[in-house]
């Protein structure tokens, strides 16, 4: 792993800080592991906001959610869509994952088009709550939270393994 | 023809700004703090694998990148929640632990710094027993058990509200700050203080820092007892609780210290070794 030039701070050479704590690290549990955790943090977002992340369909539930066209939304945010099909890291060259992997999402390279009709809005209906009409549920406040139009949108990829849970810190 | 040759700092802060100094700021980061803390005390309720003096192992290990890395004084402990609030959610197995501890500062250094920690350089700091890609993936792992919820409180936040409050000569003021974030740092490294609310380590950590520098030159007018009584009122903290904090951060120090000076023997046959004592290097300028 080499440094890049220019850095202001680079490891130095003979650092004591550089050393492996607790003994060798499986690779192979630490993919199982890590599937796992976002697996159950997909659920949980979907238990929350009452949508299936992976399918982009939405559930019953307290939101009502619909489509939304046109909100000049800059690329980045926007759904890779269908570039699965095309995707580098999904067919092969070191990927083993069925989804694209995170470092090819975190870095952008898969976004290609816009694909604004995946973007949705949700709206919270009728939901009993112990909470004063308009009272501001910061983090952690309380599970149910009102609130009036909470658009998804920036949040908001398809097939991506991604985490949308807002409720506590 | 003469030049001048000046070092330029590459991180550039913005100046300090009154408006987020005011007592609005202050009463909204205590309504808040507690949102932040983690939900249980974990080593009972939730890990199986891993024992507190791991937990100590992993934070040590942070603290060192961090400074070496020299990062903001917040990245540390603001590192520190991230992982006790995911090791208060998910049971972890040891060693998955010193990832998260990387996960855990890259996030933090990503949030409060302008030249962040890079994924390849915190690799290097596990001896590559990790990969760059791991952590990223882990990235989104922790962010999810995190709710996203990055900006927490940390006991940094309050220390210029307090110092801003106490009858204090402004020439003190610097060493007093330096101090007081030495022993937030150190706090952050024991799992006592991780249930303890930002605002009573920062103030706790204040005191001791005032309290300590006082035995050699008059850096307060105010005398412990007094000073402890102010300190309480700033932040609302209950008068026998800050006491008691700030006694078991004063005991935190006196053990690192200890800690120190036996390493310092045992490692006096290399002096290798002696350069890179695990304790802070700014505790050693602490005298008790």
């Amino acid at each position: 792993m080499s440094q890049p030039p220019g850095d202001t701070c680079p490891v130095p050479r003979s650092s004591k800080a550089c050393r492996c704590l607790f003994g060798p690290v499986d690779s192979e549990q630490l993919r199982r592991d890590c599937d796992a955790l976002m697996a159950s943090c997909l659920q949980e977002a979907r238990q929350r906001w009452n949508f299936d992340f992976l399918t982009e369909t939405p559930l019953e539930g307290d939101f009502a959610w619909e489509r939304v066209r046109g909100l000049g939304i800059p690329k980045l945010y926007l759904s890779p869509g269908s570039c699965g099909s095309g995707g580098r890291d999904d067919t092969g060259g070191g990927g083993r994952r069925p989804s694209p992997s995170a470092a090819a999402l975190l870095q952008g390279t898969m976004a290609q088009e816009d694909h604004v009709d995946l973007s949705l809005t949700c709206t919270l209906v009728s939901q009993p709550s112990e909470q004063p009409e308009g009272s501001l549920g910061g983090p952690g406040t309380s599970q149910s939270r009102k609130r009036r139009q909470t658009s998804m949108t920036d949040f908001y990829h398809s097939k991506r393994r991604r985490i949308f849970c807002k409720r506590k810190p | 023809m003469e030049l001048l040759c000046c070092e330029v700092d590459p991180v550039r802060r913005a100046v300090p700004d009154r408006n987020l100094l005011d007592d609005r700021v202050l009463q909204n980061l205590l309504t808040i703090e507690e949102r932040y803390l983690p939900q249980c005390s974990y080593f009972k309720c939730v890990q199986k694998d891993i024992q507190p003096y791991m937990r100590r192992m992993v934070a040590t290990w942070m603290l060192e990148v961090c400074e070496e890395q020299k990062c903001e004084e917040e990245v540390f402990p603001l590192a520190m929640n991230y992982l006790d609030r995911f090791l208060a959610g998910v049971p972890t197995p040891k060693t998955h632990l010193q990832l998260l501890g990387a996960v855990c500062m890259f996030l933090a250094s990503k949030l409060k710094e302008t030249i962040p920690l890079t994924a390849e350089k915190l690799c290097i700091y596990t001896d590559n027993s990790i990969k760059p890609q791991e952590l990223l993936e882990w990235e989104l792992v922790v962010l999810g058990k995190l709710k996203w919820n990055l900006a927490a409180v940390t006991p940094h936040d309050f220390i210029e509200h307090i110092l801003r409050k106490l009858p204090q000569q402004r020439e003190k003021l610097s060493l007093i700050r330096k101090h007081a974030q030495t022993f937030i740092a150190l706090c952050a490294t024991d799992f006592k203080f991780a249930m303890y609310p930002p605002s009573m380590i920062a103030t706790g950590s204040v005191g001791a820092a005032i309290c300590g520098l006082q035995q050699d030159e008059e850096v307060s007018s105010l005398t412990c007892d007094a000073l402890t009584e102010l300190l309480a009122k700033i932040t609302n903290t209950d008068v026998d609780c800050l006491k008691a904090c700030q006694e078991q951060i004063e005991a935190v120090l006196l053990n690192s210290l200890q800690q120190f000076r036996q390493e310092q023997r045992d490692g006096s046959k290399s002096e290798d070794e002696l350069d890179q004592a695990t304790t802070p290097t700014d505790v050693r300028d602490i005298d008790l």
